[in-house]
């Protein structure tokens, strides 16, 4: 295929990352002037937690973290009236809309037990750490350091040393 | 000169760029290295870091999301 083409250049090969960043800060500033609130991705993640959890007969609304003011109105609230669950689904949607319209769209296998294991206790260990830190590196640092809040910056640092330490580990068990 | 083979399919970044390096390492000059790769950004990282060495790259699309890159040492 022609490399050059309006269809290559918009949907087949990546954008450049300063595209990108102009993009998702524009994108974040309609989000905070429509709905009041900065980009977060992860701590919605904690409300579908519950959420499933309520629907197995758990009462996770007793719990310290659930209790918290605007967790609780938050769960009370529901699904689509929580506007960074539905944007999550969109995220997702778009995401896939992005593969398809690029026509690169595939399952991947697994290669090996240690990608799945690496994967579990990614997750496990990245939701962890996203709840004591008050958000993800969109929550705490994109819309952190956009609202020129500290705690961003310090977030920043960390995951650098976090990312040093993790890249030798992969190195050492992945490669 | 001789062709070599990297399948680096279901893997993702940073591992494809980083076993491409050890392997091209490995080889002569003029030796042609083949990275079988389905993860998007490994189409980019990896032909970024070979031309910046100096390498010859092309890339060839196999299928919906599977690449091949040809590296020359």
């Amino acid at each position: 295929m022609d490399n050059t083409s309006l269809y290559a250049k918009l949907l087949k090969n990546p954008w450049s990352y300063t595209t990108g960043a102009i993009i998702l800060g524009m994108a974040n500033i309609t989000m905070l002037s429509i709905t009041g609130s900065a980009w977060g991705v992860t701590t919605p993640f904690s409300y579908w937690g519950a959420w499933f959890y309520q629907i197995l007969g758990g009462q996770p609304d007793t719990w310290f973290y659930f209790s918290q003011k605007t967790h609780a109105a938050a769960i009370t609230a529901g699904f689509w009236n929580n506007g960074h669950s539905v944007s999550n689904i969109g995220i997702i949607f778009g995401a896939f809309l992005a593969t398809l319209l690029a026509s690169q769209f595939k399952i991947k296998k697994i290669k090996s037990k240690k990608q799945i294991f690496g994967a579990i206790l990614g997750g496990l260990l990245m939701g962890y750490g996203a709840r004591i830190a008050f958000g993800c590196n969109i929550g705490a640092l994109f819309s952190g350091t956009a609202s020129m809040s500290l705690h961003g910056w310090v977030f920043m640092l960390f995951i650098f040393i976090g990312a040093i330490i993790g890249s030798k580990l992969l190195t050492k068990y992945f490669i | 000169m001789s062709e070599y083979t990297l399948d680096c399919l279901g893997e993702i970044c940073p591992v494809p760029l980083i076993k491409t390096q050890k392997k091209l390492a490995a080889l002569n000059k003029n030796d042609i290295l083949i990275v079988s790769i389905d993860h998007s950004c490994a189409m980019k990282n990896i032909p970024e870091w070979a031309r910046k060495e100096g390498h010859n790259v092309e890339i060839e699309e196999i299928n919906d999301g599977e690449w091949e890159i040809y590296i020359e040492k």
